[in-house]
């Protein structure tokens, strides 16, 4: 049985990735980067979110003439205790000795408006966490006042639903999470592909594989092969980690063909600009440039990219969705077919 | 280095290089880079949303919520007899809001209470009645907390006695809300003398109800942030309140980064390209140094991102452009510049093959990213936020003053630090290392062996690293922001006692490895000593650089990453100056007698003198009281 030459050439490419051990450095950024974004929500969330960390109940100095209204706005919202005080200077007292976490003044104005003046620390770790509390307050004494005033209203505001406890990550990691997840392998394998044309041109070792009995086309669909491969093992490595931490990503194998599908399409334009630039400056500058305008200009489409990821990942996708799977495989065949048509018709001496 | 040969080289390298951009890349590039700006506003305007649809909503009609769900594009209106946790996450019902027992049901309710608040907002702009559909004027200001009483009475004029406009109004709402709060106005109007006190006035300045739709517009957030930079307050209704977040400078901010991924992709393409096929060999004969060579292959694209940089920050500030604070951004930036070029370099000197390159850039990407951006994150919060000079550019961005020592606090460290990785790749800029296929860690000795070459020059690399190790140790410092301080202290401990034994050591044992030092114990000892002297001096000069107008919050960090030579609690100062000394010579000694012998020795002799150290850190940190 002889061997295919185009697996040859993939294996042969995945294999010099394994022995320089760079596609652990690879792996260890996308872990990284993921890493580091999740970080980066979980602490920015337990600076505003008063559930997302322990020192969550924000205290609030009440003064003023219309302190009523605004303890009672204080007592329907979650996470805020008032204090009340009989004076601003007590109040203030309060809040410079650290009683408080702020000060809000209620005082009634001629327009039969309630005015507040609010002061938070300033310069603080919380100040983003007291200022988010301040506003739920506020807008839920906006809310009751509204509710008051509802008789002069030409219509009424809509009632707003209960809260419930939710996973204040649920849209992160579903939105932006995965799809990072899911979106950089690809675009670093075509980065990849640009390298395994290049080198071979700038080396001069394309023609030892020219002696070799192999087409140029076979050479660069294996070389192609073996980095859009890699992409969506990587995906599934990712969703199944995922999973570990207890996020349930459905459609796994819609979403793995996506992948597979942008995999193919970012590696066929760096393969291509690759042999057109024949050089790896001018390649992989052009290839950043490139995946990044086509990132960009998805956002013409229908549904972005991410979007599609996000709903397959969380089961919601419409029909919407499964066309532009559709269409993602058909551009990456349709490009295969034409990048081919180019390298055959390649005179592999001017390379 | 000869400035006129290195600009030669730079010359060729604009001009003839092998590898150098020609006109149809520019071309393409520009192309492609039009796509992206006629992209973006589109993205911007049409506000392409990545959740959009996520939560699907079966509802009916005649529904109150139908109008929320259909105008947020989040939600996906659906048949509301669809099945409940298959087909769709909630089913409404007139009022009834029907959940299934999901996490994502959940995550669609808390998302609907968002929408119904935004959507009963936009629905009372229309209002005829404005008054009654904003009840509530806010204006909020932030004030510091200086834990003394004497400073409330005196201190932002609480005392002014401000307009009593509200006072007798309390009955015009012409509601049951009225009485109780005319109850209330009697108390309040007892106690305080002056009840609009606080010293800002904003209320009723902010309180003309025709410019609501101005101050929730785009413009609120932007002008939110400079005026709670600039100590004013923002006001509103309470939807305007934004918390104190520079997100609008961040993203501006990050357009000066962005950039320099690019420049490094051709830049590390230029000079691994030197590497291949011998093509460097011709200007390393030639009667050139190295440094000019490497200067001169830099300067190119050095001037290419600080004149981006330029670019950028006067489009920034385009209908009247400063060139003062265009050129604060500039010098901001222009360390970044240097890290980015500087650890592309290193990596391209390391990289065997192209692939090897291209992950060694996305890392640099990546990292350096990460390390200019996050704690720009933090700039209103802390002065740790100057780790990364991003921030400077923000506060620049935002319009704030910024003082020398903050200048310096930010931008030396990169500096420095670039300066470490040109210094290192220079060290392998060499035949022996360009054009063979060297094992990586060998490299690495070689980098720190070619710096290496008595006592004396030991003792000078090691202070030469400490911005390196600097760095890093406020980097981590910096990722441990969130962890709870039980934990972080001995973690931070760990970080810095490996950071530091590593620095004092490692280009000793290079020096070993390539036999630059005498064999035996006492000359072992001796290089070992003045490593540590040379960490020990180097340490108090950066100390005082910083001490120079450096806000007390970053002091104390840097106390507690340091070997907490600042702690006063330890009674003899003699004793707090030399005690640090004697534990940088003994430990650095250690390593030194085990790099003498071989790499096992070594390893082991440095997991020994890091103990030593941690033992010796958390025994003044516990004395410090942290």
């Amino acid at each position: 049985m002889v061997s295919d030459p185009r697996v040859a050439i993939a294996r042969r490419d995945l294999a010099s990735l394994s022995r320089e051990k760079t596609i652990v450095l690879a792996l260890l950024i996308q872990l990284f980067v993921a890493a580091f974004s999740s970080f980066l929500v979980v602490g920015l969330t337990s600076l505003y979110d008063p559930g997302a960390s322990a020192q969550g109940e924000v205290d609030i100095g009440v003064t003023g003439e219309a302190n009523e209204s605004l303890l009672r706005a204080i007592e329907d919202t979650e996470g805020a205790e008032a204090v009340q005080y009989r004076s601003n200077a007590t109040a203030f007292e309060g809040f410079q000795n650290g009683a408080v976490d702020a000060v809000m003044i209620a005082t009634r104005q001629p327009d039969s408006r309630i005015s507040v003046q609010a002061t938070a620390p300033e310069g603080s770790i919380r100040t983003t966490l007291v200022v988010v509390q301040l506003r739920e307050v506020l807008q839920t004494l906006e809310r009751q006042q509204r509710d008051i005033r509802a008789a002069f209203l030409d219509d009424p505001p809509v009632p707003l639903p209960g809260e419930v406890s939710a996973s204040p990550y649920f849209g992160f990691t579903y939105t932006i999470l995965l799809p990072l997840l899911l979106f950089l392998p690809p675009f670093i394998s075509g980065s990849v592909a640009v390298d395994a044309i290049t080198e071979e041109i700038e080396r001069g070792t394309l023609d030892l594989l020219r002696v070799a009995p192999v087409d140029l086309v076979d050479i660069v669909d294996g070389k192609a092969a073996a980095m859009a491969v890699l992409a969506p093992v990587q995906a599934l490595m990712w969703i199944v980690l995922l999973s570990f931490n207890g996020i349930t990503v459905s459609n796994v194998p819609l979403l793995l063909v996506t992948v597979g599908a942008m995999a193919a399409i970012v590696v066929v334009v760096g393969v291509t600009l690759g042999l057109v630039m024949g050089e790896r400056k001018s390649a992989q500058l052009l290839y950043s440039i490139g995946v990044l305008a086509l990132f960009a200009s998805a956002v013409f489409l229908p549904e972005h990219p991410a979007t599609t990821v996000a709903k397959l990942a969380v089961d919601s996708a419409t029909t919407t969705t499964y066309v532009l799977v559709v269409v993602y495989v058909a551009v990456a065949v349709g490009l295969y077919g034409l990048a081919r048509r180019y390298t055959r018709g390649l005179d592999v001496e001017s390379l | 280095m000869n400035p006129r040969k290195l600009l030669r080289i730079a010359r060729w390298e604009v001009t003839k290089n092998a590898g150098g951009v020609d006109r149809r890349t520019i071309v393409v590039g520009a192309l492609a880079l039009l796509a992206v700006g006629i992209a973006t506003p589109y993205a911007a305007t049409s506000g392409v949303a990545v959740d959009s649809g996520i939560y699907r909503v079966g509802i009916t009609n005649e529904s109150a919520y139908y109008d929320v769900v259909r105008e947020d594009p989040t939600f996906a209106v659906r048949d509301p007899q669809a099945d409940l946790g298959e087909e769709i996450e909630l089913r409404i019902d007139r009022l009834a809001i029907d959940a299934a027992p999901t996490p994502k049901a959940a995550a669609a309710q808390t998302e609907l209470r968002s929408s119904v608040r935004a959507y009963n907002n936009r629905q009372m702009r229309q209002e005829s009645n404005q008054s009654a559909a904003f009840p509530v004027r806010v204006s909020l200001g932030y004030t510091e907390r200086t834990q003394v009483r004497e400073v409330i009475s005196t201190g932002d004029g609480q005392d002014q006695t401000a307009d009593d406009e509200g006072t007798g109004d309390g009955t015009d709402g012409g509601d049951g809300d009225g009485s109780g709060g005319g109850d209330e106005g009697g108390t309040g109007t007892d106690d305080g003398s002056g009840t609009d006190g606080n010293g800002n006035d904003g209320t009723a300045g902010g309180g003309g109800g025709e410019n609501i739709d101005d101050v929730a517009g785009g413009t609120g957030g932007v002008g939110g942030i400079a005026g709670q930079l600039a100590g004013g307050n923002t006001s509103g209704t309470p939807a305007d309140i934004s918390p104190p977040f520079p997100f609008q400078s961040l993203v501006l901010a990050f357009l000066f980064v962005l950039p320099l991924n690019f420049i490094i992709q051709a830049y590390g393409s230029t000079m691994v390209s030197e590497r291949l096929n011998r093509r460097g060999e011709l200007l390393l004969v030639a009667p050139v140094s190295r440094f000019d060579i490497i200067g001169g292959k830099t300067l190119p694209y050095l001037t290419g991102a600080i004149g981006i940089a330029a670019v950028i920050a006067a489009a920034l500030e385009l209908p009247a452009v400063d060139p003062v604070s265009v050129g604060i951004s500039v010098l901001a930036v222009t360390p970044i510049a240097l890290l980015f070029l500087g650890a592309t370099f290193l990596g391209a000197m390391f990289a065997r093959s192209f692939k090897e390159l291209t992950f060694v850039t996305v890392t640099v990407t990546v990292s350096l990213t990460t390390y200019a951006f996050v704690p720009a994150i933090f700039t209103d919060v802390g002065a740790v936020a100057l780790i990364s000079p991003l921030t400077i550019v923000v506060r620049n961005l935002q319009g704030q003053a910024i003082g020398l020592g903050e200048f310096a606090f930010s931008l030396v460290p990169p500096l420095l630090t670039a300066g470490v990785f040109f210094g290192l790749g220079a060290g392998i800029y060499r035949e022996e290392d360009m054009f063979t296929q060297r094992s990586i860690p060998l490299k690495a000795l070689d980098a720190l062996a070619a710096r290496v070459h008595g006592k004396w020059s030991v003792a000078a690399v090691t202070a030469i690293l400490l911005p390196f190790v600097f760095v890093t140790e406020l980097v981590g410092v910096a990722a441990l922001f969130a962890i709870p301080d039980a934990l972080s202290i001995p973690t931070m401990l760990v970080v810095v006692v490996v950071v530091e034994e590593f620095a004092k050591s490692l280009h000793v044992y290079a020096g070993y490895a390539h036999d630059r030092f005498e064999a035996g114990l006492w000359p072992a000892v001796v290089v070992g000593a003045f490593s540590g002297i040379g960490f020990f001096l180097g340490e108090k000069i950066m100390l005082l650089a910083q001490l120079v107008g450096l806000p007390s919050e970053v002091v104390e960090g840097l106390i507690a990453t340091g070997t907490a030579t600042g702690v006063p609690s330890i009674p003899i100062a003699i004793g707090f100056l030399l005690a640090p000394l004697a534990l940088h010579v003994v430990t650095a000694a250690i390593s030194a007698v085990g790099a003498s012998r071989n790499r096992r020795a070594y390893l082991a002799a440095v997991v020994v003198a890091m103990a030593i150290h941690f033992a010796y850190n958390y025994t003044v940190v516990s004395i410090g009281g942290f």
